[in-house]
C-alpha cells in the first residue's frame, strides 16, 4: 500500500495559490473549493500550510523565480508560478527534506496538468539549490524583496509610520498566535487558562486584553470541548478592544453596522448581558449567518439583520446609545493572518476604501443618540484610512467630538500599547496598534461622541 | 538486499492467491529483506509477496515516517474488526492514484514473525487498513475492487497506456533475446 507521498497536497496547494494569482480569489475561498474527498484531513492541512507559507513570501520568492525562468515571470501560467513558488517556499522556509520538496512539486506538477513543465520545474528548483545564496541576495537588495512584501505597501507603511515601520514589516511574516476569548458569562478567563491547561494547551494572558489567552502551540480550536461547548471564541487581543471601548451600559441600545462573522458583537453581549438590544446588521446574507452561528454557540441573542450600513431602510428611526463601525478596509493590520492581502490589494483599493468608511461614518452618525458613543474601527494600519478619516469627519461635523476619555481608555492598556509614539507624534485622533509592538493584528480605534 | 520487480494493475498475476508458507526460514528471511528493501525504495507503507510475484502468504508493512516500525506477518489472518471508516488508499501496484475505501478501522490479527513465532495483535487506523490491503493482495484482491467500475476502468486504461508507452520507449534493454 502507499500513501501520497504528499505530492496530492503539493497539488492542491498549488492550485490554490494559482486561484490567488490567476483569479484574485481569497486563499481562504481557493483552499476550501478544493474538491472534497480529494484529500484526507491531514493532506488538506498540509495543503493549507504550504499554500499559506508560500504566499507570506511570495514576493521575496518570485524575486527568485523570476531570475530562474527564461522567458517573462508574468509570461508562465498562474500554475507553473504556483508550483515553482511552492517548490521554492519548501526549499527555504519548510521543514522539508530538499529531495523530497523537489520530487513531490515536481510529481504535483503533473497532477495539475502541467506535465510538461515537470522538468523546468526540477531544474529550476535544482538550481536554486546550488545558486541559493546568489539568488536570494538578488532578492533581498530591496526592502520589499527582503521582507516580502509588495513595494506598495513598504510605500505607505514607511511614510505612515517611518519608525515602527521596519517591525511592521517583519512582523507580518510572522505565524500569529491562536487567540481566545473567555466567553464572561460562562467562565473566567483563569478558569478557561486552568481548563486548557488540564487538557495540555498551555496559554498565557495578554496585559491589555483582559478575556484573551494566547495559545501556546496551536490547535484545531474545532476540537477544543471549551470552544465547541461555547466557553470561548477565537479573537485576536486587538479585537478584543472595542468593546471596552464602547463601555456599554445595561438599558442600552447597540448598533454593531458591520457585524459579520459578529465577534465583537458576541464580546458585547458576553460583558454586558442587560442591553436593551444589540442589532448586529451586515450587508452579506450569507455572512450575517455566520454571526447567528456564533451566537448560537455561544448561546446569546440579538437582532440579526441583513441590510446596508448606508441605507436606512434597515433602521426603525430609533437612536442607539452606542454605535461600533467596524469599517470595511484594506486589511493591512491583518496581514500576518492573511497573507493573500499582499497580492489581491492594489493600491488604487485605499481611496475607495476610504471613501466609503468616510460615507459609512457619516450616514451612521445620525442614528446615534445625543451624548453617545460611536467607535469607528478598522484592521487597516494606513492613516488614509484611520486617523484621516476621523480627523476629516471631526472638522465636518458639528458638535461630533472625540470623547474626551478616549485616551484615558487607552491609558490602561500603556503598558503594552504599541501606536502611542504615533499618537504623539500628533498622528490624529484615535490610536493604533502597529504589528510587531505587542504581537496582536494591526488595529486602528477612535471614540466618537456627539453633544447632549 | 535485493530490489524486486513490483507488478502493476491489470497484470492478472496479482490475481493469483498466495500458499500458506510451511517453514519460516533463512530462505524466506531473506525474501522479507528484499520486500522491505522494495517497499521503501518504491515509498510504500506495504508489500505483499504477491506483488512481486511470489504466491507466498507473507507481507511487510512500516507506517511510520522514520522507517523504524517495520513489521513482518507470515500467514496472517484477521480475527477480528471493528470501527468501519473511509480512508485514502494508494498502492503500488496501482501507481499515482488514490480513492476512499472502507475498511474496518481497528482490527486484531494473528501472524508468524520473522522468527516464525505466532503472535497476535491490535491494529487501528493506518497500520489497520494497510494490514486488511496487503492481505487481500494474498487474497488475488486489489484496492481498486471496491471503487466504481467506472473509476477502475478509467484507472486500467491510463495505466495499460503507460505501460505500453514504456514498453515502446526508444531503449529496450529490457526485451529478452531470443
Amino acid at each position: 500500500m502507499s500513501v501520497g507521498e504528499g505530492a496530492d497536497a503539493r497539488a492542491a496547494a498549488a492550485v490554490a495559490v494559482a486561484a490567488v494569482l490567476g483569479e484574485g480569489r481569497t486563499l481562504e475561498a481557493a483552499l476550501a473549493a478544493l474538491p472534497p474527498g480529494r484529500l484526507a484531513p491531514e493532506q488538506r492541512a498540509q495543503a493549507q500550510a504550504l499554500a499559506y507559507g508560500t504566499v507570506r513570501w511570495l514576493p521575496r520568492l518570485q524575486r527568485v523565480g523570476a531570475k530562474l525562468v527564461q522567458r517573462r515571470w508574468e509570461d508562465h501560467s498562474p500554475r507553473l508560478q504556483a508550483l515553482l513558488l511552492l517548490g521554492l517556499y519548501q526549499l527555504e522556509y519548510a521543514q522539508v527534506p530538499p529531495h523530497a520538496a523537489v520530487s513531490t512539486t515536481v510529481e504535483a506538477a503533473k497532477l495539475v496538468g502541467e506535465g510538461r513543465a515537470a522538468g523546468l520545474v526540477n531544474a529550476c528548483l535544482r538550481r536554486f539549490q546550488r545558486e541559493r545564496e546568489a539568488l536570494l541576495a538578488h532578492a533581498d537588495r530591496s526592502l520589499a524583496g527582503r521582507t516580502a512584501h509588495p513595494q506598495w505597501f513598504v510605500d505607505a507603511f514607511v511614510r505612515d509610520w517611518p519608525a515602527q515601520a521596519a517591525a511592521m514589516l517583519d512582523a507580518d511574516n510572522a505565524h500569529p498566535p491562536l487567540v481566545l476569548r473567555a466567553n464572561a458569562r460562562r467562565i473566567s478567563t483563569a478558569a478557561l487558562a486552568e481548563r486548557l491547561a488540564a487538557a495540555g494547551h498551555a496559554t498565557r494572558p495578554v496585559p491589555f486584553a483582559p478575556r484573551a489567552l494566547v495559545m501556546e502551540k496551536p490547535v484545531d480550536v474545532r476540537r477544543l470541548p471549551e470552544f465547541v461547548e461555547g466557553l470561548c471564541s477565537v479573537q485576536d487581543a486587538a479585537a478584543q478592544l472595542a468593546v471596552p471601548l464602547l463601555a456599554c451600559e445595561p438599558g442600552h441600545r447597540v448598533l454593531d453596522a458591520c457585524a459579520a462573522p459578529g465577534g465583537k458583537a458576541c464580546h458585547l453581549l458576553e460583558e454586558t448581558p442587560e442591553l436593551a438590544e444589540l442589532v448586529a446588521l451586515d450587508v452579506d446574507p450569507a455572512r450575517a449567518a455566520r454571526i447567528r452561528e456564533n451566537l448560537d454557540r455561544l448561546g446569546l441573542a440579538a437582532t440579526v439583520t441583513v441590510g446596508d450600513a448606508l441605507a436606512d431602510d434597515w433602521w426603525d428611526g430609533r437612536p442607539f446609545d452606542r454605535i461600533l463601525l467596524d469599517a470595511p478596509c484594506s486589511g493591512t493590520g491583518v496581514i500576518r493572518r492573511h497573507p493573500d492581502i499582499k497580492l489581491l490589494r492594489r493600491p488604487a483599493d485605499v481611496g475607495p476604501l476610504a471613501e466609503r468608511q468616510r460615507r459609512l461614518l457619516a450616514a451612521l452618525w445620525p442614528k446615534l443618540a445625543p451624548g453617545g458613543r460611536l467607535v469607528y474601527a478598522t484592521c487597516s494600519v494606513l492613516k488614509a484610512e484611520n486617523a484621516d478619516v476621523v480627523a476629516d469627519f471631526l472638522r465636518d461635523t458639528p458638535g461630533a467630538a472625540e470623547v474626551p476619555e478616549s485616551a484615558r481608555l487607552a491609558a490602561p492598556l500603556s503598558p503594552a500599547l504599541p501606536g502611542r509614539s504615533g499618537r504623539e507624534a500628533g498622528a490624529g485622533p484615535g490610536f493604533a496598534l502597529l504589528p510587531g509592538a505587542a504581537d496582536t493584528d494591526g488595529f486602528y480605534y477612535a471614540c466618537l461622541t456627539r453633544p447632549t | 538486499m535485493t530490489r524486486l520487480a513490483i507488478l502493476e494493475y491489470p497484470d492478472p498475476r496479482l490475481r493469483t492467491r498466495a500458499q500458506p508458507v510451511a517453514h519460516v526460514d533463512d530462505e524466506l528471511r531473506k525474501f522479507v529483506d528484499d520486500l522491505f528493501e522494495t517497499m521503501y525504495a518504491a515509498k510504500g507503507i506495504g508489500l505483499a509477496a504477491t506483488q512481486v510475484n511470489v504466491h507466498k502468504r507473507v507481507l511487510v508493512t512500516d507506517v511510520s515516517e522514520n522507517h523504524d516500525q517495520p513489521l513482518v506477518f507470515v500467514n496472517p489472518e484477521i480475527i477480528a474488526k471493528d470501527c468501519v471508516g473511509t480512508m485514502q488508499e494508494g498502492c503500488l501496484s496501482v501507481p499515482g492514484y488514490y480513492e476512499d475505501v472502507n475498511r474496518a478501522q481497528k482490527i486484531r490479527v494473528r501472524a508468524l514473525g520473522r522468527d516464525g513465532q505466532p503472535f497476535e495483535m491490535d491494529a487501528e487506523g493506518l497500520l489497520a487498513v494497510c494490514i486488511q490491503h496487503e492481505i487481500d493482495h494474498l487474497d488475488g484482491k486489489l484496492f481498486v475492487d471496491y471503487i466504481s467500475e467506472l473509476k477502475r476502468t478509467r484507472i486500467r486504461r491510463k495505466l495499460e497506456k503507460e505501460q505500453r508507452a514504456r514498453a515502446d520507449a526508444p531503449a529496450r534493454p529490457r526485451q529478452p533475446a531470443l
